[in-house]
């Protein structure tokens, strides 16, 4: 008998975060922007965290980022992750920062600062996994 | 307007079990281990206890749900029993319901107590909790280390520190807490260590290795509350009262391109200001006589001790390094070990800190009591850098 195959558990979306996972499936990259005030958010939540309107729309983001701190685990959380991998808080364009993981590049070249550039992981028919790359 | 607790509820009695790996025992015995110790200190028949607060983080490991675990482990007089879950905040989340319960008058005497059982996964870290929608943005490849050590490599773009001089100085605060818990015999690990054992660990997540982070514990404690007025006519004496109790918990504020850096913790800043209000507290260097602070990882520790206002922003390293922290510094931080090696029983933390705080302030804390202590500052930090709950208690002499 094959053993089982050992993979991450992946998202499972939610109402609020569908539009989003919808996105990355699609190539694309979608925040959350607020209708009263303009502001972006991230992670997805009903109410704008500078002024509190519900009113917003899912827009597509640049996709540009850089790097605004990380670290290299050699100790993944649970089988079926390959270490050691970078982990890393990048800061968008458009004002949010988003944890994710930093990908076709050494861990040993990431930098703090460092200009980076959404990807995209499809992992299943339903998702695609959102990561950076070198810009 | 509200003027806050301070002065307000007194500690009766404290209970804390042995931590670490408690395979010898099940969750009921832990519970009863710890309080055991708290209603024979306090000196009271369980029959006074008039509500209680049972704190748990990871109820599906050996506890169950809801607080009848604990009023049947304990045989409470069917009481109103409430359990709490704040992340590692959990145990002063329970203390804090049982204090806020004395002190507005529904209650002359309350009972909190924390436990958690989770060295049967034969894991050394926590058991992963994969959904909620902060995991699943995440897709869960970032570890607990990884979220951590990303403080580091922002606190030394900050400050303009050199990864090694950092890697030393976070060093520096696990071989103080091991100096400190093998004096401890309730702590799960007992074992002096040195520098270089440090440095040459095995890495987790860089720069922090398998000693600059805590791992899990088995382990309970319990802490039973009054006012002060029904201390003294049971005619106790080297009364402890609450000072503090302040929570503090992120709104998504750090993540939204707001101006945080990285390199600190918001929540705990927030936190400590209000305690220290509430306290009256107005130089934490000079006032403060302990500390027991969240060393989930060793540079965790390292910052909250410039979260907290008692190193200068960017002044730790130098603190740490001059031996500030140490048993016998200014103010000695994880004076019983700390998460490092007291342990981490997560529902158990925060009222195991206030444990060392009050026994020390009762001058009772054996191989490890300081000189003449009078406020104790307890701190947890429960999830990630960017989102997380920071709790801050402070505790000290009655009538000072
Ligand atoms: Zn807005």
């Amino acid at each position: 008998m094959e053993a089982p195959m050992l993979i991450p558990p992946y998202p499972v979306p939610s109402n609020l975060s569908q539009p989003f996972w919808d996105g990355t499936r699609r190539g694309k990259f979608l925040l959350q922007k607020c209708g009263a005030c303009g502001a972006y958010r991230w992670t997805p939540q009903w109410l704008c965290t500078k002024c509190h309107s519900l009113d917003f729309a899912w827009v597509e983001a640049s996709g540009d980022a850089k790097v605004y701190s990380f670290s290299v685990v050699h100790r993944p959380p649970l089988p079926g992750f390959k270490a050691p991998y970078v982990v890393a808080t990048v800061e968008l364009a458009e004002g949010p920062m988003m944890l994710t993981n930093i990908v076709d590049c050494d861990p040993k070249d990431v930098k703090i600062d460092m200009k980076v550039k959404v990807t995209f992981d499809k992992v299943s028919d339903e998702i695609s996994l959102y990561k950076f790359r070198p810009a | 307007m509200a003027t806050g607790i301070k002065d307000r509820v007194a500690i009766l009695g404290m209970g804390c079990s042995k931590f670490g790996e408690r395979y010898d025992a099940e969750a009921s015995d832990l519970m009863v281990e710890a309080y055991r110790e708290a209603i024979t200190d306090a000196g009271i028949d369980p029959s006074q206890l008039q509500a209680a607060w049972l704190s748990v983080a990871f109820e599906a490991m050996n506890i169950g749900p809801s607080a009848i675990p604990l009023s049947m482990a304990l045989r409470l007089p069917t009481i109103p029993v409430t359990k709490v879950e704040n992340y590692c905040a959990s145990g002063t989340e329970a203390f804090r319901g049982a204090v806020y319960a004395v002190a507005s008058g529904a209650c002359d005497i309350a009972l909190a107590l924390g436990v958690e059982k989770l060295k049967d996964t034969g894991y050394g870290g926590l058991p992963v909790r994969s959904r909620g929608l902060a995991y699943d943005m995440m897709a869960n490849s970032g570890t607990a280390p990884g979220f951590f050590a990303q403080i580091a490599s922002a606190y030394r773009a900050k400050h303009g520190v050199q990864r090694d001089d950092l890697k030393r100085a976070i060093a520096h605060v696990s071989v103080k807490s091991h100096a400190n818990g093998a004096k401890n015999p309730k702590a799960h690990l007992r074992k002096v260590i040195d520098e270089a054992t440090v440095l040459n660990a095995p890495m987790i997540a860089e720069p922090l290795g398998l000693y600059d982070c805590c791992g899990v514990s088995d382990g309970a404690a319990c802490a039973i509350v009054t006012t002060p007025e029904i201390a003294k006519s049971m005619g106790k004496h080297d009364i402890v009262s609450v000072k503090a109790l302040q929570l503090a918990v992120s709104n998504g504020w750090e993540l939204q391109g707001s101006g945080w850096d990285g390199s600190y913790f918001h929540t705990t800043r927030v936190a400590a200001k209000r305690a220290y209000d509430e306290a009256g507290i107005s130089k934490p260097r000079e006032e403060l006589s302990m500390f027991d602070v969240h060393d989930c990882f060793s540079i965790t520790e390292l910052v909250t001790m410039e979260d907290l206002f008692v190193s200068p922003e960017g002044g730790a390293m130098k603190d740490v390094m001059d031996g500030f922290y140490d048993a016998d510094g200014q103010v000695p931080c994880q004076i019983d070990g700390g998460l490092k090696c007291f342990g981490h029983p997560i529902g158990a933390s925060g009222l195991r800190m206030i444990y060392e705080m009050y026994l020390q302030l009762q001058g009772r804390a054996g191989e490890r009591q300081l000189k003449n202590p009078r406020l104790g500052l307890t701190h947890n930090l429960g999830g990630m850098p960017n989102q997380n709950v920071s709790a801050v208690a402070i505790v000290g002499r009655y009538g000072d």
